[in-house]
């Protein structure tokens, strides 16, 4: 039998890809199916990223696993048009990953107004 | 093409199949009917994107499904998965399943067709093994293979 050992966690986690945090932003404002996600992630990249529909769900599908997002019971849901929402922890690591944003642009704005001087 | 859609879902794990087919289908659908309307290259172009994205994210939930990871602890966490104690032997053949899908979605990635129908072979062998190490040493697979 062999041991497989357990690696410590990682206190200052990776940044999220891009399609993840998209979908976590578009979460934040409130519950979405994954039509809706697709097209307001559409409006919220300025139409620069289309997510397709196998990209959307292999992203849901590890956020539902990681217990980010959950499946928003809806009084007309049916089983091909189901709901999502942000859980908690969701909207802690959507917080953490903007604030890493915030400061990788001040920090990159000190350095251009450094080239700029 | 929904028809050629839903057939290709099945290269997906039976139980991301049976969690999210269906809503994967009808998404699908609603997609192409909205490019239907925008002319017949807007409408190519949308189809060989999702036959390219579902082939892919196929391969990489299957991956996941092999090595037995969460999703996010490959791609956002960087942890390993929960402690277990196997024998040598699935371990290999979970190893050996892991590799020929690794090489596989490289394969996929740069284009290499012949490389990726190759591995794709040596993959259903590694799996078919592991599922008979998984029989031999009576292990209960908590993510059933497709």
């Amino acid at each position: 039998m062999r041991h497989v050992a357990r690696r410590p966690a990682i206190e200052h986690p990776k940044p999220l890809t891009e399609p993840v945090l998209l979908i976590l932003m578009s979460l934040a404002a409130q519950p979405r199916h994954g039509y809706a996600l697709i097209k307001d992630i559409e409006t919220l990249s300025r139409h620069r990223v289309r997510l397709s529909t196998g990209t959307l769900y292999g992203a849901l599908r590890r956020l539902l696993d990681e217990g980010w997002i959950e499946r928003f019971e809806q009084e007309d849901t049916s089983r091909d048009k189901q709901a999502y929402r942000l859980t908690s922890e969701g909207r802690r690591q959507l917080e953490l990953e903007l604030d890493r944003f915030r400061e990788l642009s001040r920090a990159g704005f000190a350095r251009l107004r450094l080239g700029d001087a | 093409m929904g028809a050629i859609f839903r057939v290709l879902l099945y290269l997906y794990p039976q139980r991301h199949r049976e969690l999210l087919g269906a809503e994967m289908q009808a998404v699908f659908e609603q997609g192409a009917q909205e490019h239907r309307l925008l002319g017949p290259s807007q409408y190519l172009r949308f189809v060989l994107l999702e036959v390219g994205g579902l082939v892919l994210h196929a391969a990489i939930a299957q991956f996941a499904n092999a090595t037995h990871r969460g999703y996010l602890e490959n791609q956002v966490n960087g942890t390993l998965a929960p402690p277990q104690d196997l024998p040598d032997e699935v371990i290999e053949a979970q190893n050996r399943v892991a590799v020929n899908l690794n090489q596989l979605l490289l394969a996929i990635s740069h284009h290499q067709f012949v490389q990726a129908r190759f591995y794709s072979n040596e993959e259903r062998k590694a799996r078919e093994n592991l599922r008979q190490m998984q029989e031999k040493y009576g292990i209960g697979d908590p993510q059933p293979l497709p």
